[in-house]
């Protein structure tokens, strides 16, 4: 459920709530023109009542029912991997390969080497979203439902600084913050042979994350709800150690379906 | 020659490519990147070059069903049917598309097929430039006009006035194929092929048989057109053929009415259209409301058709296109058709303008078609009637897909508001049009209002425009200087008064704050007194201050104060410039040598949240004179903005937008008071709400 769908239904339950039929400005109009008797009227003001009934019940689900968490979304910077992953977790194959994404893909869906093996499994919803700048905002919509983060990293292109800066952005939202929320980094593209190890890829993100623990939080949006939270702990080098959230790495080769990490994680977070 | 042709959806999963070689570089991911991403997708063609290779790319959307079509092919070649062919792909693929369904083998064959149908269609189009008879010209237009919907291209070049029958009938069986099953659907192309060349040569012979007595009223205009004519004998037959085919077309895609068959309704229509002008032509009854039927008809037609001198001389040719169709088909429906008459008669009692016509063939369309024909008058004249209570209905129910005539309201709305807050008019025309053509299509959900919807997809797109693409983290570079040993150098240029100098003193007091050693370069050698102006804050600030004087070149002062700043092991060197108007330039020039010499880390353009329509013209204006009197062939252009004077706005802040969306560099901070603390960084939710206020 996104929040734009959200505050719509919020307008249409006031729209609804007007229990006066007088209070609606066309219907005495309407009423006229159309020749309807008060009779036709009382129903119009039954069916609404009963609208509203149903609004506020799809409300209350909304409000309660969407935070039962099987929601795992994957983060990460353009060409890391994800929409591959994602397809590769649902059908067990790439199909005909992938191009920038320009919208989160969201389904929910058991994993493929478990329906593969015939065993029942409580489906899990995946949102893979895309990893163009442009695009960071959309974050913020998933996050809140999110049970745990795939965070994907191309370990044979590996650009440090965006990594960081999106990694450093992530770790200090205050969502993620407040509900300890899980992160596996998962380094993609192992399997050549200029990638970079995972062991280097580690401390390569702490290095810059400490640097950036400095430079970030130092020019004010004039927001007072600031989001960002600080991160680790003050006077000492950072590592992922330090942080609240369960931080753990692993190595995938998505191209060859080598997922083994991503699929122990998705089943830590959600149980099948 | 297309290079590649890639359909893919929104999230990025690729459906069916086609490619010739392979591609250089990755064009496709450079066209979502930087053109699609960037709310520029109201533009019609994007270049990309790579190494030594040069495309251009094309495209379009499926807005329901989320699907992408590109098609990237050489740029020194001119490919007139590109769009056209990316239209009918999208058309046909919308037919076969199965969610979550990623292979699709048996497209190449239609695939293909497009293509060549495409290709005969540009080179008759060349011909038909060449060959401005006329008569001829007007017959193939009109074959061109109805076949353009409908898949038959050749026909309509071909055979000329029977490719109205021959088009629209081919794109008709092609549609009930894909209607009957997902997978068999095209796997029966080569049969549709087949039937394709029979239907084809059954146009051709109806054509013929209209020919034949049309040719001698009408003269040499109809000889032209006679490429294929077999007897006219022959012509009778096959129009019975024709006749009792399209009765079979319609009413199945009334029972289909998915989006796929909306296209050979257009087929049909233009074939009523003709078919009808005959007996009224004929009997000469109510000759009058007939034209006019046939007017929207012919404009219907027209807007799936590419070529603007086409339409332009249909439209010039209308009326004399009328009076000849009539004769042309006159004979045929007399004689054999009555039953056909009349069914068409009677249902043009009932309908008394042309217009009530449009209309119901739009209902059987369906959503498919609704879309489509966006642009044809009698949709817009339909549109036109719809009243408070269907609006609400449609609130409630959930409209099956939008619409131009939908959207245009809201988004006239909308951008009346953004220029209210001081966007500049071309920024919020253009970001229209790009909403609009994410919209176009798009399945609008239930218990929503047209409005909020528009609105929704202003926010994302606003959001995107301002949120940087890249870190604007100067702490963090200035680190990364300090690392190479080197200092950090920013160059702040901006138009007159717009507060460069004092917002430079900003910067620097706030460099201080995070233990930065500043020195200011006075490199505004053009102005009185500013040196001095700059002297003041150096010794407010107690930074060091680098100045030669008036009557320099400010590019060799600039030189020095950087050489200076390795010698004294200073972090960050801010160098103040004139300021300058867009289009003085020998200023320019000078601005530009300053940055070619000294290779600033980062271009700060200063401009103030007061500018309105003028910021476009400003932030384009200087990076086009960098761009253009730069000698290297990688141009340091503006790399980010600087928004000064912001406490002044109160909500009209749609000067930020008009510089983000021109420059496509980020705002990395913003200016909001008189004070060395004034100094913040954008805050694009913010800025977001209170544009769309």
């Amino acid at each position: 459920m996104d929040f734009a769908k959200f505050t719509d239904v919020n307008e249409l339950a006031k729209m609804v709530n007007i229990s006066n039929l007088a209070e609606i400005p066309m219907l005495p109009e309407l009423a006229e023109k159309f020749e309807v008797s008060l009779e036709v009227a009382l129903c119009a003001a039954l069916s609404t009542l009963s609208i509203t009934f149903l609004v506020s019940l799809f409300l209350l689900k909304a409000a309660f029912g969407g935070s039962a968490g099987d929601t795992i979304v994957f983060l990460g910077l353009c060409g890391a991997g994800k929409t591959s992953l994602f397809s590769q977790l649902r059908d067990g194959s790439m199909h005909n390969g992938t191009v920038t994404s320009m919208e989160p893909n969201d389904d929910r869906f058991a994993l493929f080497s478990e329906r593969k093996s015939g065993r029942k499994a409580r489906p899990v919803r995946f949102v893979d979203l895309p990893g163009h700048p442009r695009l960071r905002a959309k974050v913020d919509e998933f996050l809140p439902q999110a049970r745990g983060i795939v965070f994907v990293i191309d370990a044979l292109d590996f650009q440090l600084r965006p990594t960081a800066e999106f990694l450093y952005e992530m770790l200090t939202k205050k969502i993620v913050v407040s509900s300890r929320m899980p992160i596996l980094i998962a380094c993609n593209k192992l399997d050549n042979v200029s990638a970079h190890s995972v062991e280097f890829i580690r401390r390569q993100l702490e290095k810059e994350i400490e640097k950036l623990r400095v430079t970030r939080t130092s020019l004010s949006d004039g927001d007072a709800s600031s989001t960002e939270v600080r991160l680790g702990k003050e006077g000492e080098v950072f590592k992922f150690t330090q942080v609240k959230n369960k931080v753990t790495f692993a190595g995938i080769i998505v191209a060859n379906n080598d997922i083994q990490e991503v699929e122990r994680f998705v089943r830590e977070r959600v149980r099948g | 020659m297309l290079d590649h042709f890639s359909i893919f959806t929104r999230g990025g999963l690729v459906l069916w490519t086609f490619q010739i070689s392979g591609l250089k570089g990755s064009p496709i991911d450079a066209l979502i990147r930087s053109c699609l991403l960037e709310e520029r997708s109201g533009e019609t063609s994007f270049h990309y070059g790579h190494e030594n290779a040069s495309y251009t790319l094309k495209w379009t959307f499926h807005n329901e069903l989320g699907l992408v079509f590109v098609a990237v092919y050489q740029r020194f070649l001119q490919l007139l049917y590109a769009d056209e062919l990316l239209a009918r792909v999208r058309d046909e693929f919308a037919g076969i598309y199965r969610e979550k369904k990623y292979a699709y083998p048996k497209f190449d064959a239609v695939y293909e097929q497009l293509v060549q149908e495409a290709e005969a269609k540009a080179e008759e189009m060349k011909k038909m430039k060449q060959a401005q008879g006329g008569g001829f010209e007007r017959k193939k237009q009109v074959g061109g006009g109805g076949s353009a919907g409908g898949r038959g291209g050749q026909a309509g070049g071909k055979s000329g006035k029977g490719g109205k029958g021959g088009g629209g009938e081919k794109r008709g069986s092609g549609d009930d194929q894909d209607d009957d099953g997902d997978g068999k659907a095209i796997g029966e192309a080569s049969e549709g092929s087949a039937l394709l060349k029979h239907q084809q040569s059954a146009g051709a012979t109806a054509a013929s048989g209209g020919k034949g007595t049309s040719a001698p009223a009408n003269g040499g205009g109809a000889g032209a057109a006679i490429v294929r004519a077999p007897s006219a004998a022959n012509g009778k037959s096959s129009s019975a053929f024709d006749l009792s085919k399209l009765r079979q077309r319609k009413s199945k895609s009334v029972a289909t009415g998915g989006g796929g068959s909306s296209a050979s309704l257009v087929g049909v229509l233009s074939k009523k259209a003709s078919v009808k002008g005959g007996p009224e032509a004929a009997t000469g009854k109510r000759v009058k409301s007939m034209r006019k039927w046939d007017d929207d008809s012919a404009v219907g037609k027209i807007d799936f058709s590419d070529s603007a001198d086409m339409e332009a001389s249909v439209k010039a040719l209308d009326v004399k296109k009328e009076v000849s169709s009539g004769m042309d088909v006159e004979e045929e429906i007399g004689a054999e058709s009555e039953e056909e008459e009349e069914e068409w008669g009677s249902e043009e009692e009932e309908e008394e303008s042309g217009k009530g016509i449009a209309a119901s063939i739009r209902d059987q369309a369906g959503n498919g078609s609704a879309y489509r024909n966006g642009t044809s008058n009698g949709h817009a004249a339909n549109a036109v009637k719809k009243g408070w209570f269907s609006s609400v209905f449609s609130s409630v129910a959930g409209k099956a897909a939008l619409d131009k005539s939908d959207v245009e309201p809201a988004l006239k709305a909308l951008k009346e508001r953004l220029m209210t807050k001081n966007v500049a008019e071309e920024i919020a025309e253009k970001l229209c049009e790009s909403v609009s053509a994410s919209l176009l299509g798009r399945k609008h959900g239930s218990f929503t209002r047209i409005s909020s919807t528009v609105q929704v997809a202003m926010e994302e797109a606003l959001t995107r425009i301002l949120t940087p693409k890249r870190s604007i983290d100067i702490l963090r570079d200035v680190h990364a200087a300090k690392e190479q040993g080197r200092p950090y150098v920013i160059v702040f240029v901006g138009v007159n008064g717009v507060g460069k100098s004092t917002n430079l003193a900003k910067v620097a007091y706030w460099l201080l704050q995070h233990d930065a050693s500043v020195m200011l370069a006075a490199c505004d050698t053009f102005r009185s007194g500013a040196v001095e102006q700059l002297r003041t804050h150096a010794r407010r600030l107690q930074v060091e201050l680098f100045e030669r004087g008036y009557e320099k070149d400010p590019a060799v002062v600039a030189n020095d104060a950087i050489r200076a700043a390795v010698r004294n092991k200073t972090d960050v060197v801010l160098v103040d410039t004139a300021g300058r108007m867009q289009d003085n330039e020998p200023l320019m020039r000078a601005l530009s040598k300053l940055i070619n010499l000294n290779g600033p880390d980062l271009v700060l353009f200063v401009g103030e949240a007061l500018v309105g329509n003028d910021a476009v013209d400003q932030l384009s204006k200087f990076n086009q004179r960098l761009a253009d009197l730069s000698t290297s062939a990688n141009p340091q252009l503006i790399d980010g903005i600087l928004l000064t004077k912001f406490d002044t706005i109160d909500d009209k802040v749609g000067a930020a937008l008009s510089m983000v969306y021109t420059s496509g560099a980020p705002i990395m901070f913003v200016g909001c008071g008189q004070t060395y603390t004034d100094l913040k960084k954008l805050n694009v939710k913010q800025i977001v709400r209170s544009l769309l206020k």
